[in-house]
């Protein structure tokens, strides 16, 4: 049981936490004010504390330092479990991510886990990755955890961007006492600063004021400086964006925010299928986002072409939806429903456009130079090579620009069987190309507002609930209301589902939901014990759930006493570990 | 002495996994030695109970400490610079005894007053030096005023001490005791014996007139630094408070090779201590009845007890001269800004964030 620590708030694997004390600590954060130690027990036996709601108290511990064998703790682990259940108030133990269940740490019932082989693996990326995804592999979700002694204001945003909940002043403090002065971008010696690139109180001295006592204050600012950015940053969901830029003033940290892109699995899982905010598209390293990388599998798995028109290739518009661009609303004109439309970008590949308002194709917003990368050439030109393969098109229409796009293409016409049609001139929007585009489509039959709108939610289905799904759940199908916030009705006229613009997915109804339970497409199922939820299913309400379930997933509510439906707050493993806050936010219930 | 031999002591989980640590990290190193030179040789100064001694420090190669085969001390890498097939004849023990005695005609002027022989192991152990070796040790030292020789408590005995103290010689034993607390000898350690064995192994030395040098280990693995600091003064009081300890020496942790301590410090999880706690050991044990010493080795290296760079050798050399004069004074005489991360060191330094600093 968690009883002192539950998440708010997700962004990824970073989290905003609150520590309920006496007085509640909002996370990330520093724990030095509110940690207390129970000590160590390599030196002597200890006495159990007894529980204070004001601090979070670290049971007797064995702290492995980094390079302890696994022979060696599992033969000192102490018992966790014992000792947590003895004190009544917020407890912490202390394990090592070489053998993060050591001792049965992971069930002892305790608020948080302080890692004790930090100082060995901070500084070193495919370490500190591992250490972080083996350790939340392992103890519950809604546990907190510490890295002591390791925090600095550069690379504060990391180790929170990992996961990390607690950090302390520490290091911190011991580097001030060394002369060094820390910032957010790096670390200097006291001596060679001529002036002070800050502006906290303890900087406002003149600068030979400034000795190495004042250091330590400065060093301790910044990096609670940091951490509010930090959490505001998770509030809006906007973490990565920053993380990407910022850890760049450290190789470490790159490596780190790169080798997490490498642990799909754990990213992926923690990784929303939705956000009300914008995505920054500004490096490179965005391509191998886990919200990028999933479009793109989906699209490529999933999705499934069901016009019988041919195909156009477009460059994306800065503005979103694309449909509401200019350029986009000129290809319209053109093109007159005679095609079916797919955007082309970097770094979200290809845009049908039935998913052009799903997350993140609305959302992202890239830096536009018409220089692209190799990386952003491959990438765009594997999902087109995909995208064609599983979908047949009598006609591939690329109406695209020279910079990048008319060399993606040229790369993927000699992959696929389909050939391709090229109707720029100069520009796209030049009256030229848009006549080329229009005149390529005469004597193409139009397609119909219906049929339009049909694929439309078929499309969002598949892309939500998998390969064939919008066939499976909407085999009758009437659409009422305007795009983009369709409604979609059974021939009885029940709704079953409604669109929802902000991100382009479909909320169901309990029909809708049961329709969904029926089809043999995968369903997204949380078990609850026997009551009919309000509002909310809360954690430890849940009995099972699946895998599959992401932060923001439709999901089936199931359970003796109710069927319900509505979103995901927590990815379906931390809905099974959890013991604190809302795992489901209910949007319709019934009792059975 | 009634205490059983190391194997018996090899029962609980903790004491078998640091064995099979240490005896798969030794089984990396593939060095032989040849046993007819002694490991190493040198002259030096000590403060012994009558006052300042020159000394000639012999490490003689014996085939090593046995408990150190079974697995042993998780700092100690000693047994390396043992001969290969474990034990050596009583000549060629004899050569090596040779070889120390032709360093020292060739480096000094006087021969040494005090003679002082290390095994790596025991030298009252009878299987590393047979009762002939030893008897014909005693014989080639008799002249000299003082021997020191090292021993495990177990082998500690009045008869054996007996052969030295009737020649005439001041004999005093060193004994590795490491730390006066019992669970920090085992637990981090992971030497098999209590500190009760140590009290019965200085009895059993009064019996035959000999005395007792403790030696004391500060900062073995998983402790942390004010940890170590405070496991050093009630050892150095405890010692200094049994009968017939005379001289207590705090060695403080070095990194050796092929050792727990390596392992550890090489993937960023133990720091040797910082000369400021040695110092402070010193300072704060200065009432206690019996000698202090130190001689850090390694000092000022990443590998050995160490401040900031800067200020490493002044402390060491204030060090030695607090050995010799056993006067606290010395100490005031050094400083350095990096006291202030040393005191941060010891207020937020935790089993469970160490190291704190570099």
């Amino acid at each position: 049981m968690t009883d002192y620590f539950e998440v708010h708030e997700r962004d990824g694997a970073a989290r905003i936490g609150e520590l309920r004390l006496d007085s509640p600590l909002r996370t990330p954060a520093l724990a030095d004010d509110v940690v207390r130690d129970a000590g160590s027990l390599w030196n002597r036996e200890r006495d159990l504390l007894d529980g204070d709601d004001a601090a979070l108290t670290i049971l007797p511990h064995r702290a492995y330092p980094a390079g302890t064998r696994e022979e060696v703790i599992d033969a000192f682990a102490p018992d966790y479990a014992d000792s947590a259940a003895a004190v009544d108030g917020p407890t912490a133990a202390v394990i090592t991510s070489d053998a993060p269940a050591a001792g049965d740490a992971a069930d002892a019932g305790v608020d948080a886990y302080v890692l004790s082989n930090a100082q060995g693996v901070v500084g070193h990326a495919s370490a500190f990755v591992d250490a972080v995804v083996d350790v939340r592999e392992t103890v519950p979700a809604d546990t907190a955890l510490y890295l002591s002694g390791v925090a600095t204001p550069l690379n504060v945003a990391t180790l929170a961007y990992a996961g990390v909940d607690l950090v302390d002043a520490k290091r911190a403090r011991v580097k001030g006492s060394q002369g060094k002065y820390l910032t957010d971008e790096g670390e200097r010696f006291l001596e060679d600063l001529d002036e002070l690139p800050c502006s906290c109180p303890v900087c406002q001295v003149p600068r030979e004021e400034f000795d190495r006592a004042a250091c330590e204050e400065h060093n301790v600012n910044a990096l609670e400086a940091e951490l509010r950015r930090v959490r505001r940053r998770i509030r809006e969901g906007r973490l990565r964006d920053y993380v990407e830029g910022q850890a760049r003033h450290e190789q470490w940290l790159t490596a780190t925010f790169r080798e997490f892109d490498q642990q799909y699995g754990y990213t992926e899982a923690r990784a929303p299928v939705a956000r009300n905010n914008e995505l920054t598209a500004a490096t490179g390293d965005t391509i191998r986002r886990p919200e990028i990388q999933r479009f793109a599998q989906r699209v490529s798995e999933r999705y499934v072409n069901r016009f019988r028109n041919p195909l156009v290739l477009v460059p994306c518009s800065a503005r979103k939806p694309y449909s509401e661009s200019q350029s986009h609303g000129q290809f319209h004109d053109a093109i007159q429903f005679r095609a079916h439309l797919a955007s082309m970008t970097s770094p979200i590949g290809v845009v049908p456009q039935e998913l052009e308002l799903t997350y993140p194709a609305q959302h992202y917003d890239t830096v536009v130079t018409g220089r692209w990368s190799e990386d952003e050439k491959e990438f765009v030109a594997e999902v087109l090579r995909r995208y064609l393969e599983r979908n047949e098109y009598p006609r591939v229409i690329a109406h695209v620009p020279e910079d990048g796009y008319r060399d993606i293409c040229e790369r993927v016409e000699k992959a696929v069987d389909v050939p391709f049609e090229y109707t720029v001139e100069d520009h796209p929007t030049t009256t030229e190309s848009i006549g080329n585009l229009m005149s390529t489509l005469d004597g193409e039959l139009k397609y119909s507002k219906r049929e339009r709108q049909h694929n439309t939610v078929r499309a969002i289905a598949d892309y939500m609930l998998g390969d064939g799904a919008g066939d499976d759940l909407f085999d009758e199908l009437n659409t009422r209301s305007r795009y983009p916030k369709l409604q979609v009705r059974d021939d009885d006229e029940e709704l079953l589902a409604t669109m929802v613009p902000t991100y382009g997915a479909l909320a169901f109804t309990l029909a809708g939901a049961r329709r969904w339970v029926d089809s043999d497409a995968p369903t997204k199922t949380v078990e609850i014990d026997a009551f009919v939820p309000q509002g909310s299913v809360l954690a430890p309400g849940v009995v099972d759930a699946d895998d599959g379930i992401r932060v923001g997933d439709e999901v089936v509510v199931e359970g003796p006493a109710a069927f319900a439906v509505g979103r995901a707050e927590m990815h379906g493993a931390e809905m099974r570990s959890s013991t604190r806050g809302v795992a489901v936010d209910v949007r319709h219930s019934e009792e059975l | 002495m009634s205490q059983p031999s190391p194997e018996v002591y090899e029962r609980d989980r903790g004491m078998d996994a640091h064995n099979a640590v240490m005896r798969d990290i030794r089984a990396e190193r593939d060095e032989t030695y040849d046993a007819h030179e002694p490991t190493r040789v040198w002259l030096d100064e000590d403060n012994t109970p009558d006052g300042v001694k020159t000394s000639l420090t012999i490490i003689l190669n014996t085939g090593g400490c046995r408990w150190a085969r079974a697995g042993g001390c998780t700092m100690c890498g000693y047994v390396a610079e043992s001969v290969e097939g474990g034990s050596v004849s009583h000549e060629a023990l004899m050569d090596q005894i040779d070889a120390c005695l032709e360093h020292e005609r060739d480096n000094a002027d006087e021969p040494a007053e005090l003679i002082k022989i290390y095994t790596s192991g025991s030298f009252l152990d009878e299987r590393e030096v047979p009762a002939e070796s030893r008897r014909a040790i005693a014989e080639t030292f008799a002249d000299r005023e003082r021997m020191v020789v090292e021993s495990l408590p177990d082998f500690v005995s009045a008869a054996k001490l007996s052969e030295f103290t009737e020649r005439g010689l001041e004999t005093d034993v060193a004994i590795g005791l490491e730390t006066a607390t019992d669970r920090v000898r085992h637990d981090c350690v992971n030497k098999y014996f209590a500190f009760s064995d140590f009290e019965d192994a200085c009895t059993e030395a009064a019996e035959a007139g000999a005395g007792v040098k403790a030696y004391l280990l500060m900062k073995p693995p998983f402790l942390a630094e004010s940890e170590a600091l405070d496991d050093m003064v009630s050892s150095v009081e405890r010692c200094a408070a049994v009968d017939n300890c005379h001289t207590v020496s705090m060695n403080p942790c070095n990194v050796q090779r092929y050792t727990m301590v390596d392992e550890l410090h090489f993937r960023g999880g133990y720091r040797p201590p910082w000369l400021w706690s040695v110092a402070a050991v010193l300072e704060r044990t200065v009432d206690a009845d019996a000698i202090v010493v130190s001689d850090p080795v390694g000092h000022g290296s990443d590998r050995g007890p160490h401040n900031c760079g800067e200020c490493d050798d002044r402390v060491q050399t204030a060090i030695k001269d607090f050995d010799l004069r056993q006067d606290p004074s010395v100490f005031e005489q050094v400083s350095c800004e990096c006291e202030r991360t040393w005191e941060l060191v010891l207020a937020e330094e935790t089993a469970f964030n160490q190291p704190l600093a570099r």
